[in-house]
């Protein structure tokens, strides 16, 4: 049973980004793949190239539905081909929304857009017959020629500051040369900014494509995003906690004083309004500073002789429900 | 965006052999730049269909040259078609 919780924690599919989280009900792979649960590793494979041959997104570039569909395929290969992910779902230690290659693009994507390999001879005896299809050649040239270019997909790691605050960053790109990029105050984790003209350029005289980039944002050193919300564990010091007092706090926007009530424990919630991260609706969230009560970090004579000194006013019974 | 030969081989997980051989077989026509090959994302896009239809689908290497051929000329069509359906504003 325990394999199964860290399998599940450690699942990259239930992290961070919103489009991994879209397994709604996934099917069986012995069903997708029209197998029984005892078939031998060869008769998987012969099933799996059957059905990607009538599948697979670039050999029905005219079919929608092939990329969704071809996707549950490989879901299911992807389960069933390695005999040790096979022997973990059989078990019901992982479910069959496990493994799936990450797969961006196909190239019928690019092919309406792609001069090079462009190729009319299923059709070039009809030109010179009929001024009709003379004209069709014609205008698909000159559809090709306008075609944009692609859109191209990068990634872009951020700091979490910059997410809150805005910032511009710049992304070198595999190809060599590099971006500038705008960051506005107060994007997500896996949001897509789209630079226009970015992408490639056209293959013809057309605009050039996009560039799509995707920010990903990396932890804080003390920083945690909650919602709207930035939460920080602030250590205080025992003479702090007890008698109160004014200290310098980080937000996201700069160093504020703030004043800790007398008598604050470890685990107190101090909320600083509108310190957090920016609202979609506006104005910003809050950050929570958590308290952190600590010891002076090396024993304390003065302290010692103190405490033992000390005779609360009143007991807590801090374990009682533990040792019922 | 233009893509180097090394950045391909690397993005692709592909050696230099293959890589000439699919040149070779015209699978793949890269730009000549003057001392590199330069790669479009179409080109990885065509790349990861001939991995798919040599590794997944046991294609061999004649049916794969027919197949991008019968592909290509798909294409060709599919775009002719669509200009008809729907003209490129003047």
């Amino acid at each position: 049973m325990q394999v199964d919780v860290i399998f599940r924690l450690s699942c990259p599919r239930r992290r961070l980004h919103d489009q991994w989280v879209e397994s709604v009900e996934v099917r069986d792979p012995y069903e997708i793949l029209g197998i029984g649960k005892t078939a031998p590793a060869e008769e998987i494979q012969k099933a799996y190239r059957k059905l990607a041959k009538k599948l697979h997104p670039d050999l029905n570039p005219g079919d929608r539905q092939a990329e969704a569909d071809f996707k549950e395929l490989s879901q299911a290969y992807g389960i069933l081909s390695d005999p040790e992910k096979r022997r973990r779902f059989d078990q019901g230690e992982i479910d069959a929304s496990g493994e799936e290659k990450p797969r961006q693009q196909y190239y019928r994507d690019y092919a309406p857009a792609d001069a090079t390999y462009g190729n009319s001879s299923g059709f070039a005896d009809f030109a010179g017959s009929d001024s009709f299809l003379a004209e069709l050649l014609r205008r698909q040239r000159e559809h090709a020629r306008r075609m944009p270019g692609a859109d191209l997909h990068y990634t872009l790691v951020i700091d979490l500051l910059d997410a809150i605050n805005g910032a511009t960053r710049r992304l070198s790109l595999p190809s060599g040369g590099s971006i500038d990029v705008t960051i506005p105050a107060g994007v997500r984790d896996g949001q897509v900014i789209r630079l226009r003209g970015k992408g490639a350029p056209s293959q013809g005289e057309g605009p050039p494509g996009d560039a799509m980039i995707e920010l990903t944002i990396s932890p804080h050193r003390f920083f945690v995003l909650d919602g709207d919300d930035i939460r920080l564990e602030l250590p205080v010091t025992l003479k702090e906690a007890v008698l109160g007092g004014k200290v310098k706090v980080p937000t996201p926007a700069g160093t504020v004083m703030m004043t800790i009530p007398k008598g604050s424990n470890t685990g107190t919630i101090l909320r600083l309004r509108g310190k957090g991260a920016p609202r979609k609706s506006g104005g910003h969230g809050d950050e929570l500073v958590v308290l952190k009560v600590m010891l002076p970090s090396s024993p304390d004579a003065g302290l010692e002789e103190l405490v033992s000194q000390w005779s609360p006013e009143k007991e807590d019974d801090l374990r009682g429900d533990m040792l019922s | 965006m233009m893509i180097t030969r090394s950045d391909f081989l690397l993005r692709m997980h592909l050696d230099d052999v293959t890589l000439d051989l699919w040149m070779v077989e015209e699978w793949l026509l890269p730009q000549r730049a003057e001392d590199d090959l330069l790669f479009t994302e179409a080109d990885l896009a065509r790349a990861q269909l001939i991995l798919d239809l040599q590794a997944d689908l046991g294609v061999n290497r004649e049916g794969i040259g027919i197949i991008l051929n019968l592909l290509d000329q798909v294409h060709g069509l599919r775009q002719a078609l669509a200009g008809k359906l729907r003209p490129p504003e003047a």
